[in-house]
């Protein structure tokens, strides 16, 4: 009956319903853009910045990457990769092997960080050739070629199709020396990096360092960021070795990922104020229209009505209108996010970070989008409006009729 | 290889101070010198082994070295078959390496120079400064445990200031000839790093010295280096082209 | 045209429902307050963020010689040095700056070798500039005057395994003949900054001591420089770069030194104003709304004064009046909030309770900075909008009927 009572009552005063469920709506729309905006873009960003380089994944073993040694080894790599590629949700993987040298090209000489990768599979995963900033990419068989960082082609003073010298020692202790042909200049996006990064074919720096089937470093990426948790467990499981460590990049890219939340947390004070501001708006609007009514709710105890009544009366009220609105706004606010996620917005500017264009930015529809900006509403919703229930269900009839 | 190559350089370059004659007094300070001039002399060439065992690996490279004054250091190693033909030569603070496999000359850059000591079981004042224990430490007789009485033990303190990173160094010397048995390197703290034993004396050239000289860090598991000569000559002829670029590149 | 007496009336109109008019006002105000304080966090956020990659150690804004910074030569010192230090003690905007000289070096303790960035500096100056004095986990930064001290971080006191007053000798080779150096240095100070590179590659001496270990006379390699705030090395469009870069030197700022600092902030800043927008659009929206509200309910009252003759436009005016009053009410209010909430919280600092940033030893604590363009711009926005908001209400009630107007009963 008092159901009835309030779903009427609510449709009766239409501009005042309107412009309540309009601040709900409006209020919860903006809250759930905000938020599948600001989770789009972290996604983005860290998606794009572990999918340059380093991997969502990373297996090693155990202990390297703490301790880089180049003794520490993944054996039979390729089996691992193999097992590693079968997982359900793991787009590609690349292998990778580290070593230092002293290179020479002509008669100037430097310290080098010598990197073995695969090039198929390293582009697959890694995009590689979008690094290359001069000449070209490694070939697919191995070649004697050679890629170099930008920093250290500077220093040597390195041009495409010179020959570059690499000495070192194996990992048999033997003396590793091998001639090579420049084939390109590469920029990671880390400058530091780049002035002594040397890529070579992966084959090839294993017969160098004498490190037959074996690399340092399986990078692994993965179709959604979001299931990266759940994907290294399952790498773990598995691969069942404890001499294998499985990373994920909250793990190795420790000051990016603190950065990153750091960030994250400066826009989750934004999104609180938005918040904040939304139920503000919600207790306003809801206050307001149950102060006004006073009058009108003196006269139904004047014909009887029971205060308790009177109170389910008005929390029903409110709360119908809140329940519409909420859906409403969950349509209006999954539309728009929706349009968000798939035309990406794109930058009045554009920069470019290890080779990567920055150019889009997309938002993200997940299950924060939903329940937050829902509970916002609710809870204020309820909150505003047992003070003014309770009040409306004590009014002295004669009082409140007075009041106008 | 960078690092054995300059470990060779290193040893090798211990042979290159004038000679002194050898006393049969047990005056320290006379000992003190005739341990400093084991080696030494102002040319020489040697044939060696150097076998070098880790924990990942063990190998015994077989090399030539041809020393002048202290300046001047060539040496070519003979085996094994995959590094025969690889040459270093150091003039000065320079030194270049000839790699056969790719018949190239490269230089060494001083940062790399310093660098090859990373892992190595030599120190950098190996390499750059020839101390003598007789004029940059203080030294004095001493004794210790298990004492053999036909051994004299000698404490060296490193004079304040030199670049030296030993806290002190003890050595036993056999009283009879002066040739040390071992030589023991202490950090600041007292805590024993690293251990040089010599052995197998025997007549080089005129010379009663020990052939081997082990090196035994103590503060890394599984790490030796075993220098053994073969031959050794004091002050032969030696020409002067040898220390040469073009030399790397011959087949010696 | 105005009339004053209108606008008399309009306030006095707001006073007379104290209630719903500061409820109405305090809701507005709040909406400003907000984006006040949010304003002013996010310029605090970045400039931490700024701040913690700069005042470790890189410093807002660099000195070299051309090519220096991509190949680090020892023999690439600063051009004409004493003419770059003196011009930069007159410089405003150079609130400090420290010279340095930089090589590689190997570092030898009695167990362990390690290769390491030895740099020079100039205790006074570096103070001031960089954190390593704050990261001190023992020792001291260049106390006394020994030209022996060398601080070094934790991770390589670990490697090399030393303490403090333990002996090391470094190794370095010199600029101009590349003869290899050598010198003994006993550990004054470690320190402890949480970035690997610092803690395991870096080794600090004496700027004097270091110029002679590499055989540098008085030359340098590296100024930083310090401005009053974080944002001037990313202004790239400051005289003072052009000046510093003559005679074969070039002064940048962080933006160049680190862009993929300036491409993050970028992109910070592009969805902060993606938010901030949605911020202003809900305070909008809640403007609107309470002003309709609270206007609305007075459609009687309106519907009364037009029967007792006001004219359609005087209506009209009287209530975009009242939404002005509401409006400067709610400035009132809110501004008061704001610059409370925002002062307070700017001398005390917003804590990030839970992050320990392996960054730096940079102040966990947010610190927002509050404007003057934030008291005027923001405050002027609410005004327009509420304004605005009140058009509608204004129309409908001076084209009202006033016969209906009474009967909306509420």
């Amino acid at each position: 009956m008092i159901v009835k009572i309030a779903f009427r009552n609510t449709l009766r005063q239409k501009r005042r319903t309107v412009l309540t469920a309009l601040t709900m709506v409006g209020g919860f729309v903006l809250a759930a853009v905000s938020i599948g905006w600001s989770d789009g873009t972290y996604s983005f960003i860290i998606d794009m910045f572990t999918r340059n380089r380093l991997g969502h994944i990373q297996v090693h073993r155990k202990g390297y990457l703490d301790k880089p040694s180049l003794y520490r080894t993944i054996d039979r790599y390729q089996e691992v990769g193999r097992q590693i590629g079968d997982i359900e949700g793991v787009e590609s993987w690349a292998p990778r092997l580290f070593a230092a040298g002293l290179a020479s090209v002509k008669d100037k000489s430097s310290a080098v960080q010598v990197l073995g990768i695969d090039p198929e599979k390293e582009q697959k995963a890694t995009r590689f050739d979008r690094k290359i900033t001069r000449g070209k990419s490694l070939s697919q068989k191995p070649n004697h070629e050679a890629v170099l960082g930008k920093g250290l082609a500077q220093v040597l003073d390195a041009g495409l199709s010179q020959e570059i010298v690499i000495v070192s020692q194996a990992a048999d202790g033997s003396i590793a020396n091998d001639l090579y042909t420049i084939t390109g200049i590469a920029t990671s996006g880390d400058d530091t990096s780049d002035r002594t990064a040397l890529y070579l074919h992966l084959d090839e720096a294993q017969e160098l360092f004498a490190l037959p089937g074996q690399v340092h470093e399986i990078a692994v990426v993965v179709k959604d960021l979001d299931r990266v948790d759940p994907i290294t467990e399952q790498i773990r499981e598995t691969l069942n070795d404890p001499e294998l460590e499985v990373a994920p990049w909250q793990e190795f890219a420790k000051d990016f990922y603190k950065a990153m939340k750091l960030d994250q947390e400066g826009m989750w004070i934004m999104i609180f104020v938005i918040i904040l501001i939304v139920a503000v708006s919600v207790l306003n609007t809801v206050l307001m229209s149950v102060l006004e009514r006073t009058r009108e709710y003196g006269v139904q105890k004047a014909v009887g009505t029971r205060p308790k009544n009177i109170f389910w009366q008005v929390i029903l009220e409110i709360n119908v209108i809140a329940g519409a609105s909420i859906l409403a706004g969950v349509l209006l606010s999954l539309l728009a996010n929706h349009l968000l996620s798939i035309n990406e917005i794109t930058l009045p500017f554009s920069f470019s970070y290890g080779g990567m264009e920055f150019k889009k930015m997309y938002a993200e529809i997940n299950l924060r989008t939903i329940i937050i900006p829902a509970t916002t509403v609710i809870l204020s919703a309820l909150i505003v409006s047992v003070f003014p229930a309770f009040r409306a269900a004590r009014i002295e009839p004669a009082k409140a009729m007075r009041i106008h | 290889m960078m690092k054995t190559l300059c470990f060779t350089v290193v040893v090798v370059s211990f042979l290159s101070f004038p000679v002194t004659g050898i006393s049969q007094e047990l005056d320290v300070a006379q000992i003190v010198k005739e341990i400093d001039n084991l080696y030494r002399s102002d040319s020489s060439y040697a044939r060696l082994e150097m076998e070098i065992v880790t924990p990942h690996w063990e190998r015994t490279l077989k090399m030539n070295a041809w020393t002048e004054g202290m300046e001047k250091t060539f040496i070519r190693i003979t085996s094994p078959p995959k590094e025969e033909g690889v040459a270093t030569l150091r003039i000065g603070n320079e030194m270049w390496n000839y790699l056969p496999k790719t018949n190239k000359v490269i230089k060494v850059p001083p940062s790399m120079m310093m660098s090859s000591w990373m892992g190595s079981d030599f120190n950098n004042d190996d390499l750059v400064r020839e101390f003598t224990f007789l004029e940059d430490y203080d030294y004095e007789e001493t004794t210790a445990e298990n004492a053999q009485e036909d051994l004299i033990y000698i404490r060296f303190t490193p004079k304040p200031d030199l670049p030296i990173v030993w806290g002190k160094v003890v050595a036993a010397v056999r009283k009879k000839d002066s040739i040390p048995v071992w030589e023991k390197y202490y950090d600041e703290k007292d805590r024993l790093m690293r251990v040089l034993n010599f052995k197998e004396i025997k007549a080089f050239d005129g010379r009663t010295i020990p052939a081997v000289m082990e090196l035994v860090p103590q503060n890394k598991e599984g790490h030796t280096t075993v220098i053994r000569y073969i031959e050794l000559d004091f002050n032969p002829q030696i020409s002067g082209d040898i220390f040469s670029l073009r030399n790397l590149r011959t087949q010696r | 045209m105005i009339i004053w007496k209108d606008i008399k009336l309009s306030w006095r109109n707001l006073f007379r429902n104290k209630r719903r008019s500061f409820i109405a006002g305090t809701a507005i105000g709040i909406g400003l307050a907000s984006l006040i304080f949010v304003d002013a966090t996010i310029i605090g956020m970045k400039n931490n963020m700024i701040r913690s990659a700069t005042a470790s150690f890189m410093g807002e804004g660099q000195i070299h010689a051309v090519g220096f910074r991509q190949t680090l030569e020892v023999d690439r010192t600063i051009h004409r040095r004493g003419w770059v230090i003196a011009q930069l003690d007159q410089e405003d905007i150079v609130r400090h700056y420290a010279p340095r000289v930089t090589n590689f070096a190997m570092i030898n303790s009695a167990a362990e070798v390690s290769s390491i960035n030895l740099v020079g500096v100039e205790p006074e100056s570096e103070k001031y500039l960089s954190q390593i004095d704050d990261s001190l986990e023992k020792g001291t930064f260049f106390q006394g005057d020994s030209s022996r001290d060398i601080i070094i971080g934790k991770k390589l006191a670990e490697t090399l395994d030393v303490e403090l007053d333990d002996r090391v000798v470094v190794t370095a080779a010199q600029a101009g003949t590349g003869e290899l150096a050598q010198e003994m240095f006993r550990i004054s100070g470690i320190f402890r900054m949480n970035i690997r590179e610092m803690d395991s590659g870096i080794a600090f001496i004496r700027l004097n001591k270091a110029q002679e270990l590499f055989g540098l006379g008085d030359k340098i390699h590296e100024i930083a420089l310090q401005f009053p705030s974080p944002e001037y090395g990313s202004r790239e469009e400051l005289a003072f770069w052009n000046k510093f870069s003559q005679y074969g030197n070039e002064a940048v700022g962080w933006t160049k030194i680190m862009p993929q600092m300036k491409a993050a902030l970028d992109l910070t800043d592009f969805s902060t104003y993606f938010i901030a927008v949605i911020l202003f659009g809900v305070v909008a929206l809640g403007i609107v709304n309470t002003l309709f509200m609270s206007l609305h309910e007075r459609m009687f009252e309106f519907g009364v004064l037009r029967a007792v003759g006001t004219r359609p436009v005087g209506l009209f005016r009287l209530i975009v009046f009242e939404a002005g009053s509401l409006a400067v009410l709610s400035i009132f209010i809110g501004l008061f909030l704001g610059f409370a909430l925002t002062y307070f919280t700017s001398r005390v600092g917003i804590d990030y309770s839970g992050v320990e940033f392996a960054g730096v030893t940079f102040r966990e604590l947010l610190y927002p900075v509050l404007r003057v363009q934030q008291f005027i711009e923001y405050p002027i926005w609410v005004f327009v909008f509420t304004m605005i908001a009140g058009i509608y209400p204004a129309v409908y009630a001076a084209k009202m009927n006033p016969a209906k107007a009474m009967r909306k009963s509420l």
